[in-house]
């Protein structure tokens, strides 16, 4: 089957290099197309089949014009969330599908699309930066990834998560809970890029999107390397600061 | 341009005394420490920035890229000039350091003892800095995307900038940088400057970091007249028709070879030479053109200042041995942007090259895990250019540049990794070789860039 990789607002959603999410994994699915949707565009997933949902880290003007062009389109993703399309919405990307995001520096205070149950508060002051290292269901191995954001995101303790933080924080300072996940939605404030730093992850995410064949990640040996270094060094405490753990 | 005068009060005093004699006993004992005089006064008065007595004119230099060479240049424009000015151009650009450059500027007993203090600022000290000192001129250079971990991204140190300054300050701005451009309220005066289209410049915009692509009035797709790099170039937008602001002085006619330009500026133009080649640099040159416009000073005098100029000291070195060039290229790790205009300078260089590359985060080797999502806002996709032969990665995060080189598209089997930051300079085949680049960051620049270099001269020494 041809993969089809819709990528939302590329003029606007491009921070932070983790656009490469979507790089690496059109060389990992030969043949995969990448449909560029402009911010002035009607997303493709409306009236077409997308295999998987990309949405990017944006600035904050940016995250408030994303909440603009996919308001119109909240049933038709949620329609889609629930039929089990895939999505991978990163770093502040998640906040856009929210009931609300506020801003009190930049003064706004809107509301999101709705589909999940959060609240994201945005504080240009006081900005979060840190490591995470934390497991999934699917996987064997731990994700890891990095977090450098303005926001915290609140939701009910129960509410699904992408995954546990073994060490660093979650959707905010006092929970592991890090991310939504809800059937082949993916959401979550890492960065680094995810996918091409999480080589298990993005093979297992490989034969989800096109159980039909066997997944083929790109440059597996160097990803696997990269990986191993990178493990090795979250596994070392002395390497990981007060300020970028758990608030308990 | 004249502002009041500060009365000098107890509190002022006492706190510039501290700064004063710390600064002192500090040169006593042989340190430098520009800053720390400045952290004992505010520790003594924590509003001192708001408080302490100020020359008749300050300028405050900031940007990305270039606040440095801008501030330098302009400062020593002043003083040839003969304005008693001082600068901040050896200590630090924070908070801190800008106290003790406004302390150097005063007697004991708090007067001014110079007419113009020039201060380049680190744009993210705009709210520690812009209220208190409030400029009668702040100069930005251009903003880029820096450290994803100290600066976010360009947009967010462009509303912390807008938002702490006065609407009674000049604004000197990049008219080719939309985000530089568009800084403070419609109440500021601003005066902006750019570099005219070049004949041979792209009109199409690649790479990874573009930080400006719609409209920012009716968020159309933006036409690029000129495209230089990142977000820098002209823009049209051709649903509602915004522009690029008309620059009031600007560069034009750069000839290369001749190493001339043309400065335009109120209703005349100027043939100057080159400072460099370097585009950055004539943004530089122009920048400073503007502020001294600003400053009263006849385009006469401009002139003969920027006619007189040195090249700044460049973070490029090239000499050749045997037949090799060795180019060592500080390659600014954590700063994506920066990464690329080094990358992009390599594969221009002609014949069969090889790349050394060490250019992890030094300060975070055994005390973090650095944060490499840097690498992907960079393009190392110039490197994928087959002019070069092979590429050597060392350092702890070497796996990571090797997957980024490789996804660049990049043949995985020209890529070498060595676990060491020095060792390829002894690994390194020197047959068939034309031009070897050393490329480190700005941490590791001598445990690191030195070694390499000197052991990349040994050897082709031996090799004659």
């Amino acid at each position: 089957m041809t993969v089809i990789i819709e990528m939302l607002f590329p003029e606007i959603a491009n921070l932070h290099g983790d656009n490469s999410n979507i790089e690496y994994l059109a060389q990992s699915l030969e043949g995969a197309r990448i449909h560029r949707t402009g911010i002035n565009d009607t997303p493709r997933f409306v009236s077409e089949r997308v295999d998987l949902v990309y949405l990017g880290p944006m600035t904050e003007s940016g995250q408030l014009k994303a909440i603009d062009r996919l308001t119109p389109h909240g049933p038709r993703i949620a329609e889609l969330i629930e039929s089990g399309t895939h999505f991978l919405f990163t770093h502040n990307a998640m906040e856009v599908l929210g009931n609300r995001v506020s801003n009190a520096e930049m003064n706004y205070d809107v509301p999101g699309l709705g589909i999940f149950d959060f609240v994201t508060t945005v504080n240009m002051f006081n900005r979060y930066t840190g490591k995470v290292m934390g497991t999934i269901d699917e996987v064997a191995q731990p994700i890891v990834g990095y977090k450098s954001q303005f926001s915290m995101v609140s939701s009910a303790p129960d509410a699904p998560g992408f995954l546990t933080a073994d060490r660093g924080i979650g959707r905010n300072r006092s929970t592991r809970v890090e991310g939504v996940r809800v059937n082949n939605f993916i959401g979550t404030s890492l960065i680094g890029p995810l996918l091409v730093m999480n080589p298990y992850f993005t093979e297992s995410l490989l034969s989800s999107i096109d159980p039909s064949r066997e997944p083929t990640l790109a440059l597996r040996e160097l990803a696997i390397a990269a990986y191993d270094a990178r493990v090795h060094d979250f596994n070392e405490s002395a390497r990981w600061s007060k300020a970028e753990l758990l608030v308990t | 341009m004249t502002r009041s005068v500060r009365p000098i009060r107890a509190r002022v005093l006492l706190a510039v005394w501290a700064g004063k004699l710390t600064g002192t006993l500090l040169r006593l004992v042989g340190r430098a420490g520009t800053h720390v005089p400045g952290k004992v006064a505010l520790a003594v008065y924590p509003g001192l920035m708001s408080a302490i007595p100020l020359p008749s004119r300050v300028v405050v230099v900031t940007g990305t890229n270039g606040k440095t060479t801008t501030t330098n240049i302009l400062a020593d424009a002043l003083h040839n000039l003969g304005v008693r000015v001082g600068s901040n151009r050896a200590g630090s650009n924070l908070r801190e350091g800008i106290i003790s450059t406004l302390m150097d500027g005063l007697t004991v007993f708090g007067r001014s003892t110079i007419d113009t203090v020039v201060l380049e600022m680190d744009e993210r000290s705009a709210r520690l800095v812009l209220p208190g000192v409030r400029p009668d001129v702040l100069v930005c250079t251009n903003l880029t995307r820096d450290s994803i971990k100290r600066n976010a991204h360009p947009e967010y140190i462009a509303w912390i900038v807008s938002s702490a300054l006065s609407e009674d300050t000049t604004l000197v701005l990049n008219a080719d940088d939309l985000i530089t451009a568009r800084l403070g309220t419609e109440a500021n005066r601003r005066v902006y400057f750019g570099v005219d289209a070049m004949g041979d410049e792209s009109r199409i915009p690649h790479g990874v970091a573009i930080d400006v692509s719609i409209c920012p009035i009716c968020d159309h797709a933006l036409e690029w007249d000129v495209w230089r790099f990142n977000h820098i170039g002209k823009v049209t937008c051709p649903s509602c028709g915004y522009r690029s602001p008309w620059a009031d002085v600007r560069a034009s006619s750069i000839d290369i070879a001749r190493g001339t330009m043309e400065l335009a500026m109120d209703h005349e133009s100027t043939t100057l030479p080159l400072v460099n080649d370097n585009i950055v640099n004539v943004y530089n040159e122009v920048a400073v053109a503007a502020a001294l416009t600003v400053l009263g000073v006849p385009v006469n005098d401009i002139a003969a200042q920027l006619a007189s100029l040195k090249p700044p000291v460049t973070r490029f070195a090239d000499e050749t041995i045997g037949g090799v060039r060795i180019l060592r290229l500080l390659t600014k790790g954590l700063v994506g942007v920066a990464c690329s205009r080094a990358f992009e300078h390599i594969p221009t260089i002609p014949g069969r090259k090889v790349v050394l590359m060490a250019i992890d985060e030094a300060s975070e080797r055994f005390t973090e895990v650095e944060n490499t999502a840097w690498i992907y806002d960079a393009d190392y996709e110039y490197l994928a250019d087959p002019t070069i032969a092979q590429i050597f990665v060392g350092g702890i995060r070497r796996h990571d540049h090797a997957l980024r080189l490789a996804i660049a598209g990049v043949d995985p089997t020209k890529i070498v990794l060595v676990e060491s930051e020095t060792e390829a300079a002894d690994l390194i085949s020197l047959d068939d070789l034309d031009a070897v680049f050393n490329l480190h960051s700005v941490h590791n620049a001598l445990i690191s860039g030195n070694p390499v270099q000197q052991r990349l001269r040994e050897r082709l020494l031996e090799k004659i």
